[in-house]
């Protein structure tokens, strides 16, 4: 493979093997079962079009440690940016300090693990690329969207990149590198008509270089899109409110799983027995056609990696099969609290952060069903075509936005709606998915998915389903 | 170190200057930070550390590039000003792209009480025993039925801003905030809510007995809701939520969205876009608030500004970039490329919360929304909600699963009471309102 993962942080962090074994030394020096440092070092770049100019550009540098302890349920943690021993060594006394046991534990002597897979081999590092290059790109993209229709009045574009170096090593000797690039398009065009004004959206990206953007979606593409959407929204009425049969479109509506049942089957929630999934585990959940997965594994999918942020190597995690609750993401506290095997699913938002199990690519398997045969099977109802996001509480409580839609009428796709959410509890969503389509896709490589303060790049997908009711809000 | 961050600012404005920069402008934030969640008794997280990082700003030929950084290496910040300029002369001119001149005003920053002493000195035991003792009180409630965690923190930021025309101040900042989330009901039928105080100073900040009595009574009000039937219906909003519409309007009134054509507020400077009941100010010069501070992320003085007035639209709120597009002064709001509030506040009316209820014949009080759901360019909302049904004047049972929705625009112009309860809980603050009528969406 093209550009295996390279040991980096000895280019960034100029501390040596020796200090970093002393530091997990101290950071057990409480008595913690478990001591970790996370390094990293992260290149990012911005470029941002607007008003027919290259408005700005930036550039970022983020470089920093976070050590963590564990001891029991409990997490001590410290970062820093200053990166003289003396603050590493106090951000370790922090973290040490949550331990309190008498019998310390003795650190294994560090052993570089090496792996041979890259979910995301590129051309070369985006951050390497010259702005140059980008920035035709980001233009190529806009003008694709002004030239569109003369409706098209804004348009706004930015591609951001980045290059994120991650080191790390932990008591049970573990050490361990990843480098991973993530690119981002993101366009947005406004269409006037006589007093109305519309948004589109379009974007891609993902763990990918620069030959993404012509061998898998061109800028043409993707500014293209973001117009017919917003074209398309001019025309579009508000939608009908109230219960009806609910028909989601595949790929974008791959939100749907994330929110709905991805959250809460993170095993945090579990292990505190504050997710309705909690209690259900091997037991039937929803509708038999309804199988899902969690996988970091997928290539350059924007939430792939290559090890997670605690250093597991990711595994592809069943979650429901056939209806019945499979499977939790687990990262290592909640892993080894529950005594299952890790999944790979520990992520953090940067070195600030605590790792917290997420959820990488998410999808709903495909099903038997044509996606013809699916909305010919609704006399009336509502198709989500895309959405904007979605959220969910721990009682299975979500609510989803959807950007725009159609009306079904016997069986067809008729009137354009837009702005409406759609909003339910999990459990009888999945009791209520009556079909699933043949048709596999995934949303748009740009999601980012919010959890306790924490970002993280995500993908999610689905194929075309129907929901027997759902109450959708409307006007 | 810390002491010489003001050089370095000097030094790297200097040095921009030196290496073919017009304009240069630096911002360093220096912070230490504390935070400890406790969840049924026992320690869960217990973070403490202290992180720096600069931004920067260069403009040459009105061409504009930024960079941050928290490795404040001299060689890494050297390399990143260099590279800025060279980055600026790929970016396109831009006749508005300009540092704002130095203002004569002057605030008075021991005036507006963003320090307090005693955040600092506050032992870690103490700060544990805040949150441990939050999540005991609200748990010898027996119809709570599970925690998320009581957490405490506290923050100390130091910000330092100077830029090529001459600025250079600083200011020390503290922030602490006590939280809890609670759960009640069993698995299947479960409800859930939260409550937080957060302030600048330690000695306003609400008692773990206020935090613990406000989470129970908020989750436990929603136990065994009921679906309620599609309908328009008169809705209440309680602060919390006149707070959540707030920073829908703000979004709206952002000079930002207004250049760039994403509000729905575009050309309605001077017009009626609420009833007489709507009066909104953003003030960034109240003393110990929240949304307080002397000057912008530009270094422009703070001010209080008069957004809508009585109904009419009065200003929109700018950062130097956004004023100069539309012919406007900025209003001390910058972050660098947006704008963020100072504190942005409806005006408190006459009412008392439980008259405005009590005289409800039917409707929705709303509580909490979830979701996404609000769009600017057209002041559509569509959110999930929780609510209380009241009939007759009573609250007679919780409502879930429903969604709202309507329009920002509709919505200023039917608020029919504006209640007197305004209390600065965020920098979004706004007291309970009552709206003539939402769509409700059930069953």
């Amino acid at each position: 493979m093209k550009n295996p993962p390279s040991l980096v942080f000895e280019d960034h962090f100029n501390i040596s093997l020796g200090d970093l074994q002393k530091i997990l030394n101290i950071s057990l020096s409480r008595g913690g079962d478990f001591s970790e440092i996370y390094l990293e070092y992260k290149i990012y770049n911005f470029i941002n079009m607007e008003e027919d100019i290259i408005k700005e550009t930036a550039e970022s540098i983020s470089l920093g440690l976070g050590i963590r302890v564990l001891a029991g349920e409990k997490t001590g943690y410290g970062y820093t940016n200053d990166l003289s021993f003396a603050k590493i060594k106090k951000a370790a006394l922090t973290a040490a300090s949550i331990a309190s046991s008498r019998t310390l534990r003795e650190t294994s002597p560090l052993s570089p693990v090496r792996f041979h897979h890259n979910f995301y081999p590129v051309l070369e590092s985006p951050h390497k690329e010259s702005l140059e290059k980008k920035i035709s790109l980001v233009k190529e993209t806009y003008h694709s969207a002004q030239n569109f229709d003369q409706k098209i009045k804004k348009v706004k574009v930015s591609l951001l990149d980045h290059a994120q170096f991650v080191t790390i090593l932990n008591s049970e000797g573990l050490k361990v590198s990843d480098v991973r690039p993530l690119m981002k398009m993101a366009c947005l065009a406004i269409a006037e008509k006589k007093n109305k004004r519309e948004a589109g959206f379009s974007g891609g990206g993902g763990r990918v270089g620069m030959e993404y953007f012509s061998s898998d979606l061109t800028p043409k593409e993707i500014g293209q899109d973001a117009a017919s959407e917003a074209l398309e929204l001019l025309e579009a009425a508000l939608p009908p409110a109230g219960e009806m049969p609910v028909v989601l479109a595949p790929g974008h509506s791959g939100v749907l799983v994330h929110e709905a049942v991805g959250h809460l089957l993170e095993a945090d929630f579990n292990r505190k027995k504050t997710s309705i999934f909690w209690n259900k585990m091997g037991k039937k959940v929803g509708s038999s056609q309804v199988t899902i997965y969690d996988d970091p594994t997928i290539p350059h999918f924007r939430g792939s990696y290559n090890i997670d942020d605690e250093g597991t190597i990711p595994k592809k995690t069943l979650l429901i099969e056939k209806g019945k609750m499979a499977g939790l993401l687990q990262d290592r506290l909640s892993a080894k609290l529950m005594r299952r095997p890790l999944t790979g699913h520990g992520r953090r938002q940067d070195y600030s952060c605590i790792p917290i199990p997420r959820m990488s690519n998410t999808y709903i398997d495909r099903g038997k069903h044509s996606p013809d045969e699916i909305i010919k099977s609704v006399k009336k109802g509502f198709y989500a075509h895309k959405f904007l996001g979605g959220q969910v509480e721990d009682s299975g409580k979500f609510t989803f936005s959807v950007s725009s839609g159609y009306l079904i009428e016997n069986g067809k796709l008729t009137a354009p709606v837009k702005q409406a959410t759609l909003i339910g509890t999990n459990i009888e969503i999945l009791k209520n998915i009556e079909m699933i389509g043949s048709d596999l896709k995934y949303g748009l490589q740009t999601g980012t998915c919010g959890k306790e303060g924490q970002a993280a790049p995500v993908t999610d997908g689905c194929p075309t389903i129907k929901i027997s009711r759902m109450t959708v809000g409307g006007q | 170190m810390p002491a010489k961050l003001k050089e370095l600012a000097e030094s790297l404005v200097a040095f921009g200057k030196v290496n073919g920069a017009d304009e240069v402008e630096i911002s360093i934030l220096d912070g230490y930070e504390f935070s400890v969640d406790v969840r049924l008794g026992k320690i869960e997280n217990l973070v403490e550390a202290g992180s720096r990082s600069l931004g920067l700003r260069v403009i040459k030929d009105k061409k504009t590039a930024f960079a941050s950084s928290s490795d404040l290496s001299k060689e890494t910040l050297e390399h990143l000003v260099k590279n800025a300029i060279k980055r600026a002369m790929l970016a396109s001119r831009d006749e508005f792209s300009r540092l704002p001149a130095l203002s004569k005003k002057r605030v008075d920053i021991s005036s507006l009480k963003l320090y307090d002493p005693e955040i600092p000195n506050l032992d870690s035991a103490k700060k544990i025993a805040l949150a441990t003792e939050t999540e005991k009180i609200a748990l010898e409630d027996k119809r709570i039925t599970n925690s998320h965690g009581s957490s405490f923190e506290t923050r100390e930021i130091r910000i330092i801003f100077a830029n090529s025309n001459g600025f250079l101040e600083e200011y020390k900042q503290t922030f602490c905030g006590l939280s809890l989330g609670l759960l009640a009901g069993e698995t299947d039928n479960q409800v859930e809510d939260y409550w937080s105080s957060s302030k600048l100073h330690f000695k306003e900040l609400e008692s773990p007995e206020e935090v613990a009595r406000k989470a129970v009574e908020r989750t436990v009000r929603q136990i065994k809701p009921r679906k309620i039937k599609t309908q328009k219906v008169p809705v209440i909003f309680e602060p919390t939520m006149t707070s959540w519409l707030l920073g829908f309007l703000f979004a709206c009134v952002s000079g930002v969205s207004i250049y760039q054509k994403t509000s729905f507020l575009v050309d309605k400077l001077g017009k009626r876009i609420g009833n007489e009941r709507v009066t909104v100010y953003d003030d960034g010069l109240m003393p110990g608030r929240l949304g307080t501070r002397p000057f912008d992320a530009e270094g422009v003085p703070s001010q209080k500004t008069l957004v809508v007035d009585k109904g009419m639209l009065k200003n929109y709120l700018c950062n130097t970039y956004a004023a100069r597009k539309l012919k406007l002064k900025s209003t001390g709001s910058s972050t660098g490329t947006g704008v963020s509030p100072g504190n942005f506040y409806l005006q408190a009316g006459k009412i008392s919360p439980e008259k405005i209820v009590s005289s409800l014949d039917k409707g929705l009080i709303l509580i909490r929304t979830i979701g996404h759901g609000l769009n600017p360019v057209t002041g559509d909302i569509s959110r999930g909600a929780f609510g209380l049904w009241v009939e007759e004047g009573e609250i007679v049972y919780p409502v879930s699963e429903i969604t709202i929705s309507g329009n920002l625009g509709e919505i200023l112009n039917n608020i029919e009471v504006v209640g007197n309860d305004l209390d600065f809980r965020s920098p979004l603050a706004g007291p309970t309102i009552k709206v003539k009528e939402l769509t409700v969406a059930g069953q």
